[in-house]
């Protein structure tokens, strides 16, 4: 049994990391429609972009760890932020009304080049984090002991999606972004600057995805430049899991595939666990044909 | 006076083509026979993606299938390569037919990522020598060349007429389908679906049809691959393979033919155009799939509206689309 | 329309330009220059460069300048075997490559149907030189020597029962299934442990958390450095000190940096020597010709195993003043005896395979080195 939960810890890390990724497919989904298949390599930015801020700029060392980091997350944040703006302008604006599958290949071809900008920039070695950043404290959960680093991914994780969901239910912005997701011709008619909410959650989504390449360099020292496309393909599974579209769906979808993945490695198959992930999925979805928490569409009948 | 212009064009290029061996050296005619491949698997995805409209990113599935079943039937029966192409198409669908049953109701991006999850179930399981005669993630290696009449298949430019030939014959059949009752309902299935199932079209069989068939061109293009290999290796086989004839098919036009044969030009052919640019040469072609993206939002050769020989054609609808 | 046409005509005429030269000797570079296996790539075009670039300063081959042609394989077997062909065109008289075992073996019969020499550097699998291919030759060492020498070790270090773990890649399950066959051979050996993890993922605890509970007394992991300097790490997280071995794909100084010292310590693995261990005046130039050139050490075993290649091949054209293939594949098998080479002494037997003791095992010390052992 200890080593059940063992595992469920394992598993609950990971998919911290998948959900916050899957966030960003998921609102850029919300709003257009679109699969942003270059998020991943916004994540792989964001991991690169703080290790050269963390190393360029000493910030752990002026401002102590704990502010140092969180100094760090926000640049990153913005970085990648911005970089997503561009991403859009530029790949994705000329393509709102071209067929959907259009702005997919105009992605698929950002990724590649993204993820070969990075190499070109960096190299193509791997690239490690400073080791002594984050604290090495284990503590014993009911008598199990896990890492304090850990614990704290999951949390981060969790306030973060905690705090965009509070954002896009309770302000103003978030009821203009939820309205363009709706509908966004109505939208429009409202008098909502839908481009201005494009902007927006081409904004958030990578900033986020740039907070989780943070994290990832952070907690797990390595970082390369294909790091982006694992990663990103297991978010997207989990923000279809969960219903793309939908940031509750995004949190659940992620924490469960991270779960499954550990759990069926565990008690089946290491080698087989990506493809357990994958069955897990498909029947999840040949029973709720939208996801977990995806909205019932009803079939056009 | 377009159509004849039309033909004059296409009559070039294929004699152009049919004599590129004479004026191309070796490795370009290797670069066109990779272009071949993957017009035809590109084509074979059009049914799906382009006439059925079903996003479908795992088609390199229905050709592992077809590859391997080469590379297992060849290696240890002996059997003559070129004659397993119809039994490793019939597989391809088959195991098509069993695998699209339940999950062709899904709607577009979660059909997406279930067919994803197919082509990475399948390399896994490759990768895992399932049934112990995969060969795991040394593949199978000694698969015989083709032999046709006595005559052994071996170099590039043999191969070169080989993949040329069935090119031609998948071209005139892939015509004549898109013009058949079944292509038809297919379209008619991806432009509106409410309206083609009230207008009597069995959509999930159309639809379920669209994959099989599909899936079978991918498995004798898997018997060609194969054999021109001689290896066959989980490696050949992944989500990424899927996602480059996804590309073609898009990139060029979905749902034409020249489109979808000028698009592998383009997504296969291109990254050896830019060999000369050493470490960069991704880069670049990244940048470019977003730029032809960009600048021809439709593909590039986007299906021409059907037209009805009446009076003269007016420009290609796309043109009017891209300024708007 | 008119679009198509040109396009069509661009490529044809693009694809028509293909140049010849003279005087020049030109050996061809096949190796991952993109793709997830690009930094080796790229040190092996770099450790070439640098020894072309000394032939050449010191007058040539046979008065012949040197001339290097790399091609980029990707890593992946369709665009090495289009790599190959590319290469077949261009004159060359060998090619150094490939990293990957089975991405030489979709390139080599289309050298062998050219008669191109390939000199291998870093594909280890045992079937490559079993094929009878006449111009196929490797400076690296197969699975099945590997095998011997891990296992070897992890009986003289006492351990008895064994977790193997490999990475689903031809070369680490060759390996790993070389020494569980060699290991479950001897007496009260037990492989308590046989899996793959996933390559290129960042999270192995799960892997570790199962492994842990059968209760191990050592790890052979047969994958390569990145997930090799996670699991040390991981491991070491964990508070888990069960001692790790590793095979010759996790010789890298980036293993050191990506585990940490703390947790590299103690990390066993075998390989072949590097540069550095050997008192050769060649491999001392050698590395302080590199670090001087492009300011750091070569950190890639492989790379320098491509340099090896180079380097028989340019012996083997100097001594037989030719560049007749065939002559040079008789001289390679036959005549070529410990050949003075960047990882020790370097004959071939007729299958082109590198004859005689290779491998040797290596510890990481406190200060993150890796310290040759008796």
């Amino acid at each position: 049994m200890e080593l059940f939960f063992q595992q469920l810890t394992n598993g609950l890390a990971v998919g911290g990391i998948y959900a916050l990724i899957a966030l960003g497919y998921t609102m850029v989904y919300g709003v257009l429609k679109l699969i942003n298949f270059a998020h991943g390599d916004l994540f792989t930015i964001g991991a690169y972009l703080g290790l050269t801020l963390l190393t360029s700029m000493s910030l752990t060392d002026r401002l102590g760890p704990t502010f140092g980091v969180l100094m760090l997350a926000v640049m990153v944040m913005m970085l990648v932020g911005l970089v997503g703006i561009l991403l859009d302008q530029a790949a994705y604006k000329p393509l709102r009304t071209s067929p959907r599958l259009s702005a997919v290949v105009s992605a698929l071809g950002a990724s590649i080049f993204f993820q070969n900008t990075i190499m070109l920039i960096y190299g193509a070695r791997f690239h490690v984090y400073p080791q002594d950043i984050l604290p090495n404290v284990v503590i014993n959960l009911f008598g199990m002991p896990v890492p304090l680093v850990r614990i704290l991914i999951l949390l981060t994780s969790v306030v973060m999606m905690v705090a965009l969901y509070a954002f896009i239910q309770k302000t103003k912005v978030g009821t203009a972004i939820r309205a363009a997701a709706e509908d966004q011709g109505a939208a429009r008619l409202m008098g909502i600057d839908v481009n201005g909410v494009i902007m927006i959650v081409f904004f958030i989504g990578p900033a986020l995805g740039g907070a989780a390449g943070l994290m990832v360099g952070l907690y797990y020292g390595q970082v390369n430049f294909t790091m982006g496309w694992i990663y990103g393909l297991k978010a997207f599974t989990a923000a279809i899991l969960g219903g793309i579209g939908n940031i509750p769906g995004a949190m659940v979808g992620g924490i469960l595939l991270g779960v499954i993945e550990a759990l069926g490695a565990a008690y089946i198959s290491i080698a087989w666990k990506d493809a357990i992930a994958f069955l897990v999925l498909i029947l999840i979805l040949i029973v709720r044909p939208t996801g977990l928490l995806g909205e019932r569409v009803a079939e056009k009948v | 006076m377009m159509k004849d212009r039309r033909t004059i064009i296409y009559t070039v290029i294929v004699v152009a083509l049919l004599f590129a061996p004479l004026y191309l050296n070796r490795y370009w005619v290797d670069v066109l026979n990779s272009v071949g491949l993957y017009a035809i698997l590109g084509l074979s995805l059009n049914i799906i993606l382009g006439y059925g409209g079903m996003f479908h990113m795992g088609h390199a599935a229905f050709y592992a299938v077809g590859a391997y079943t080469t590379a297992i039937i060849s290696t240890r029966y002996g059997v003559p390569v070129l004659w397993l192409m119809p039994l490793s198409g019939f597989l391809a669908a088959l195991f098509a037919l069993i695998v699209a049953r339940p999950i062709i109701h899904l709607r577009g991006d979660y059909l997406l990522i279930v067919t994803i999850g197919m082509v990475e179930i399948v390399r896994i399981a490759l990768i895992n020598d399932v049934f112990g005669i995969t060969g795991g993630a040394n593949g199978i290696f000694g698969i015989p060349r083709p032999e046709i009449f006595g005559y052994k298949i071996r170099l590039p430019h043999q191969f070169y007429y080989l993949i040329f030939a069935f090119a031609a014959v998948t071209v005139y059949l892939f015509r004549r389908l898109e013009n058949s009752r079944f292509g038809r309902a297919l379209t008619y299935l991806r432009e509106d679906e409410v309206a083609a199932e009230g207008s009597g079209i069995n959509t999930a069989r159309y639809k379920l049809m669209a994959f099989v068939l599909g899936a079978f061109w991918a498995g004798m293009v898997g018997t060609i691959f194969a054999s021109k290999m001689t290896i066959v290796s989980p490696a050949s086989f992944s989500f990424w393979e899927s996602v480059v004839m996804f590309m073609v098919v898009i990139l060029g036009g979905a749902g034409a033919i020249p489109g979808v044969i000028l698009g592998s030009f383009l997504v296969v052919g291109l990254p050896e155009l830019f060999r000369g640019f050493a470490n960069t040469r991704m880069l670049i072609f990244g940048a470019a799939m977003v730029l032809m993206m960009i600048f021809r939002t439709q593909g590039i050769l986007p299906p021409r509206p059907r037209e009805y020989p009446i009076e003269d054609e007016p420009e290609p609808a796309s043109e009017s689309e891209v300024s708007s | 329309m008119k679009k198509i046409l040109l396009l069509t005509l661009a490529f044809c005429f693009l694809a028509a330009g293909a140049a010849f030269g003279a005087d020049t000797v030109k050996i061809g570079l096949m190796g991952p220059m993109t793709g997830p296996w690009a930094s080796e790539g790229q040190e092996m075009k770099q450790v070439l460069d640098l020894l072309a670039g000394d032939i050449n300063e010191a007058g040539g081959l046979n008065g012949m300048q040197v001339e290097i042609i790399a091609e980029d394989d990707a890593g992946d077997p369709r665009q090495a075997s289009l790599a190959a062909t590319r290469l077949t065109t261009m004159d060359i008289v060998a090619v150094i490559g490939t990293y990957g075992s089975s991405i030489t073996e979709a390139t080599q019969n289309i050298y062998d149907e050219s008669s191109i020499i390939q000199v291998a550097n870093g594909s280890t699998a045992i079937r490559l030189t079993e094929k009878g291919l006449e111009y196929f030759f490797r400076t690296c060492p197969r699975d099945d020597e590997q095998g011997k020498v891990a296992a070897q070790t992890i009986k003289d270090l006492g351990f008895k029962k064994v977790a193997i773990l490999h990475d689903n890649t031809s070369y680490a399950k060759g390996l790993a299934g070389e020494t569980q066959g060699l290991l479950k051979n001897e007496g009260g050996m037990d492989i308590v442990f046989f899996e793959a993890l996933t390559p290129g993922e960042r999270d192995y605890n799960t892997i570790l958390t199962k492994m842990k509970a059968v209760k191990p007394d050592c790890v052979f992991f047969t994958g390569y450095y990145p997930e090799a300097g996670l699991l040390l790490r991981q491991k070491n997280e964990m508070g888990w000190d069960v001692p790790f071995i590793g095979g010759d794909a996790t010789n890298h100084p980036d293993l050191v940096k990506i585990a940490g010292k703390d947790s590299a310590q103690g990390f066993y693995f075998v390989s072949a020597p590097l540069p550095r261990d050997l008192d050769t005046p060649e491999a001392k130039s050698f590395v302080s010709d590199f670090q001087s050139q492009y300011g750091n050490a070569p950190q890639s075993i492989y790379a320098v195993l491509a340099g090896d290649g180079f380097r028989v091949v340019a012996e083997a054209i100097r001594q037989t003043k030719s560049t007749d293939k065939d002559k040079l594949a008789d001289y390679l098998h036959e005549e070529l005896t410990d050949f003075s080479g960047l990882t020790g002494a370097i004959s071939f037997n007729e299958k082109g395979d590198r004859v005689g003791k290779v491998y040797r095992v290596y510890q990481v010390d406190e200060n993150g080195d890796f310290i040759l052992q008796p």
